[in-house]
């Protein structure tokens, strides 16, 4: 049996015996938790896209993720191992924000009931990971378009409302104008949403690549997907966006937005940003009224979450 | 006079024959008083007729939701749910208003330290505890219910129409452009101090006065209001929750009037709804979930318009 046949095997959900890992003595230090190890269908399948490549046993991390040689085949000459040494635990915990209700006086039933029908439509279309900053293609049911379905690739700028209400902006630079698009996501007229690319901003809402360059906003609507690994920390790009010049839409300098993104020292004066700090509200960080702690609720969701859609 | 006295004799007997005591010796009633008086006996049931009215229930706001069709058009839905709705008290014709029965129900429980003897003596006549919100409901000799039944979500079905009341959000003090909608003034041009005031009260030195129900400010919401024929999308068996199309009238988690539509034009959409009521004993079969024929619903695959 080849390793690759191996790898079909598990993939189906069967545990292997130790007695298939033959010849590996030498490894164990470096294996955890043998015969312990459960397989995660997703794990295989972003894998096989990986270039079919396999995880090398003399690395218990996860694996790299350079393509820069795909030509070169590595064939693996060591029995494969599969995610063994990351159980699944390791794997990136995200629970998608509009899961957490919002501050109100409002019966949690309702929120269990919301959740419900959001898993429900989970289920059926995989909403995947993504973040403001991460670069999204959504097909979309479109009576109006031709052969009926409408793709669109852009940035995904900002993520709004709780529930199923729950949208997200798509932003993009066609034919030298600006387009905004709003989906929401548990619409029934979303097909497919894949993540071309999974990264972070140093924001939590880019409105302001509205006033920016229109190079930051340009996304190529052919892009190939990039890879990504579920385990780990999300990539952060540090990027500082140049602005036009003044006026913008809002005033992106003052402190009640803070953005870090925008690179000030190119388009405002050290007297213009003081003058900004005067709309400075230093006393709101210690203010008890507006602390709204979601930690111990965000974990009971996700539980609860995690549990519905493994069923 | 003689109904006086029927009800004298009934809350004699109340008294006298415990809740949990079998109906042995039934009391005796005089006079008016229909033969399902007894305590422990289930009511007639009739068929619903043309015509008939039926009851309505007390539920409770939570929240508003978005659902989509099948052709994919997105609509608002509040949801409302029925906690603990009871009826209470029958009140036949001749005492409520001479033309038509009465049932009175109740919605939400509360504690009973907090209620008057008399209200407590009626929720312990029904046998239910203390509820919040007690209304009444005109009611077609054919819909009686014996005081002390559930009442349950179902009772409506999706596709119907109903007519919801509740007493609007309060807003207190407001002046006439918030209440009336009036225009006010402009704010430049020379304006003196007049930018939201009403102008003129009326007509000059004929009538030489201001007539009655002029609009002017005042205290404006906390009073009820009925939002009309509003569709049922989808009604949740399980927790007893209705999903109403579009937005009613109150604040979240305030008690609601639910009824079925006056309205002519949407009255076919009720044929054959549970008459009296829905009886949990007897409908156990019913989905968790019961879903209107356009309803998207979010176990189904994506949408392909065409």
């Amino acid at each position: 049996m080849t390793p690759r046949d191996k790898t079909r095997f598990c993939a189906h959900g069967f545990r292997t015996n130790s007695h298939a890992t033959t010849g590996r003595s030498d490894m164990a230090a470096c294996v955890k938790g043998l015969d312990k190890f459960t397989f995660s269908l997703r794990l295989i399948r972003n894998l096989q896209l990986q270039n079919e490549r396999y995880l090398s046993t003399s690395l218990c991390r996860s694996a790299p993720e350079s393509n820069a040689d795909p030509p070169r085949f590595i064939p693996p000459s060591k029995p494969v191992i599969i995610d063994k040494t990351q159980p699944e635990a390791s794997k990136r915990k995200f629970l998608s924000p509009e899961f957490i209700p919002p501050r109100q006086r409002t019966d949690p039933v309702k929120f269990s009931m919301e959740r419900k029908d959001m898993i429900r439509r989970r289920k059926v279309l995989d909403i995947p990971e993504f973040y403001v900053g991460s670069i999204l293609a959504v097909t979309m049911a479109d009576p109006n378009a031709s052969g009926k379905v409408n793709r669109f690739v852009g940035i995904c700028i900002q993520r709004g409302g709780k529930g199923l209400g729950a949208t997200f902006v798509l932003r993009n630079i066609i034919n030298n104008q600006g387009v905004e698009i709003c989906y929401e996501v548990y619409s029934p007229r979303i097909q497919k949403i894949e993540v071309l690319k999974l990264e972070k901003r140093l924001d939590d809402n880019l409105m302001y690549l509205r006033d920016a360059l229109p190079e930051y906003s340009t996304v190529d609507p052919d892009m190939k997907p990039v890879n990504y690994s579920h385990t780990g920390e999300v990539p952060v790009n540090k990027i500082k966006v140049r602005m036009r010049p003044k006026p913008w839409s809002k005033r992106w300098e003052r402190p009640n937005f803070d953005i870090q993104g925008i690179r000030f020292d190119l388009c405002l004066t050290p007297e213009q940003m003081a003058h900004a700090q005067k709309w400075a509200k230093p006393w709101e960080e210690y203010d008890m009224l507006k602390e709204y702690d979601t930690s111990q609720l965000e974990k009971e969701i996700f539980l609860e979450v995690q549990q519905e859609m493994n069923k | 006079m003689a109904a006086w006295s029927c009800r004298f004799l009934l809350q004699r007997g109340t008294r006298l024959i415990s809740l949990r005591a079998a109906a042995e010796s039934p009391v005796q009633l005089v006079g008016c008083v229909r033969t399902y008086m007894r305590k422990n006996e289930p009511w007639q049931r009739h068929e619903w007729t043309e015509g008939s009215r039926r009851v309505g229930l007390v539920a409770v706001k939570l929240g508003m939701a978005p659902i989509w069709t099948t052709t994919g058009e997105r609509h608002v839905v509040t949801m409302l749910q029925v906690q603990d709705c009871h009826v209470i008290k029958y009140l036949p014709k001749e005492e409520y208003d001479g033309c038509t029965a009465a049932l009175i129900v109740g919605g939400k429980n509360v504690s009973p330290f907090y209620r008057s003897e008399s209200e407590l003596e009626m929720f312990r006549n029904a046998g239910v505890p203390p509820k919040q919100k007690v209304t009444t409901f005109k009611v077609s000799d054919n819909a009686l219910i014996k005081p002390g039944t559930p009442l349950y979500a179902a009772h409506f079905r999706p596709g119907q129409y109903v007519d919801v009341t509740a007493k609007s959000i309060g807003k207190g003090f407001q002046g006439v452009m918030k209440r009336w909608g009036f225009k006010g003034q402009p704010a430049t041009h020379g304006q003196t101090k007049t930018h939201r005031r009403p102008g003129a009260s009326g007509p000059g030195g004929d009538p030489a006065k201001v007539f009655k129900g002029k609009k002017m400010p005042g205290k404006m919401g906390n009073t009820y209001i009925t939002a009309h024929g509003l569709k049922i999308w989808r009604v949740n068996t399980k927790h007893n929750v209705l999903y109403v199309h579009g937005s009613v009238p109150g604040h979240r988690n305030c008690l609601l009037k639910v009824r079925d539509t006056a309205l002519p034009t949407r009255s076919s959409t009720l044929l054959n709804p549970p008459f009296p009521t829905y009886f949990s004993e007897e409908e156990a079969d019913l989905d968790e979930d019961l879903y209107d024929d356009n309803l998207f619903f979010h176990t189904e695959p994506s949408l392909t318009l065409t």
